[in-house]
């Protein structure tokens, strides 16, 4: 009896793990467009305050990429209890941002326990001076940008400080030059992190960009061109892309074709002018 | 705009001194290093195998011998032309040395200063 429930106890575990990977794949697969953002980007202070926005309430754009979610680690500088939040002032180095937190008074925060910390509003561990790491949304107030924090824990391994700055090198560049691999620069990131990051930058990239991988240099090189060049609604035309490349028209003719079998991209007014297709 | 600390490594401390600082908007820096000696109002900071940097440390300062700091700082120079140190503004500790694998840092150095739009502000 007591075996049978264990057994069972232990199957429907592995049953659940089994399921996960089932189950994120297939949307992974299947989301392919940029409207529905969930990412989760690491970037640095100064990336924020950087951060563009197209029109009011618009999403915050980080290197053209829209923004929902942040992730950075800097030291606390100020911490001020309010009834309904807390106010935390962050800075990495690269710049400074508050952080607010709101409090639930009714139910006792669950993610701070992951760590085998006691309950609480994270307050008491957080000191000033001390390394914090935050996860949270861009809001702006007037003019002044501030983080919705979902999660804001102290750091104690400076490793992952500087696995976090390295990532946000690789994912900037993701986003500024396209996925690594090819011709991708030998940059700094690439020594200590090489790989994981190559393996994270992945995660972080729209479906588009896993099509994108098996094509050549060329298109690589025309798709982040028609992501990047400012344009109206129809797109940009061959020849200029050929000429802003300095590539051949022949050569871009055909990456295009390679692009446009794929319907990463399309073609507008005629054959020749592409633009890039965004669900 | 807020105050930036880049991270360098020893051998960039010339370039953050006031005299050469044309090229930099601050020169308060981050430096990260093993505490290995102190002496009343200075101490030597070890920066892996990038070597040494002497502390000049306010009255308050809390270093530990043997203990992973981190400094935020301005460089300065020696008395006696000694060359170049780090006053120290703050620091925060990290534990024990071998937690921390010192070649991610140079490559977070290397990095922040390569691709310097998304870290500083250079003018």
């Amino acid at each position: 009896m007591d075996g049978g429930y264990n057994n069972y106890n232990s199957f429907g575990g592995g049953g659940g793990g089994g399921f996960m990977p089932g189950e994120t794949n297939s949307p992974a697969g299947g989301k392919t467009g940029d409207r529905d953002n969930k990412t989760l980007r690491p970037v640095t202070i100064k990336q924020i305050l950087d951060a563009s926005q197209p029109f009011p309430e618009a999403p915050f754009q980080v290197d053209n990429a829209d923004v929902a979610n942040v992730l950075f680690i800097g030291q606390v500088r100020n911490i001020s209890s309010q009834s309904t939040n807390i106010t935390y002032k962050i800075d990495d180095g690269t710049g400074e941002i508050e952080v607010k937190k709101w409090v639930d008074s009714t139910t006792a925060d669950n993610m701070d326990t992951d760590d085998g910390k006691a309950p609480g509003d994270g307050k008491s561990e957080l000191e000033v001076n001390g390394y914090a790491r935050v996860f949270g949304s861009v809001k702006s107030f007037g003019n002044k940008r501030y983080i919705g924090a979902h999660s804001v824990r102290p750091l104690s391994d400076i490793n992952e400080l500087h696995a976090h700055l390295l990532e946000a090198t690789a994912v900037h560049l993701f986003f500024t030059r396209g996925p690594p691999g090819g011709a991708a620069p030998a940059g700094g990131a690439a020594g200590a992190g090489g790989d994981a990051v190559m393996g994270g930058a992945d995660d972080y990239g729209a479906g588009q960009n896993k099509a994108l991988a098996s094509m050549g240099p060329v298109a690589k090189k025309i798709y982040s061109l028609l992501r990047n060049e400012p344009q109206d609604d129809t797109g940009v035309h061959m020849q200029v892309i050929a000429a802003k490349l300095n590539i051949p028209a022949m050569e871009v003719a055909k990456a295009g074709e390679e692009l446009l079998s794929t319907g990463v991209i399309f073609s507008t007014t005629d054959e020749q002018t592409w633009a890039v297709l965004e669900y | 705009m807020s105050l930036q600390t880049p991270r360098i490594l020893p051998s960039h401390l010339h370039a953050f001194h006031p005299s050469n600082a044309g090229s930099h908007t601050t020169y308060t820096v981050r430096l990260l290093g093993t505490v290995t000696a102190l002496h009343g109002s200075t101490g030597t900071l070890t920066c892996g195998n990038n070597g040494d940097v002497t502390l000049i440390l306010k009255s308050d300062a809390r270093l530990q011998v043997g203990k992973l700091v981190e400094v935020v700082g301005k460089v300065a120079d020696l008395e006696g032309g000694q060359g170049y140190g780090l006053r120290v503004l703050g620091s925060t500790e990290w534990g024990d040395p071998s937690t921390c694998d010192y070649k991610i840092y140079e490559q977070v150095v290397n990095a922040t200063h390569r691709f310097t739009s998304i870290f500083y502000n250079v003018e």
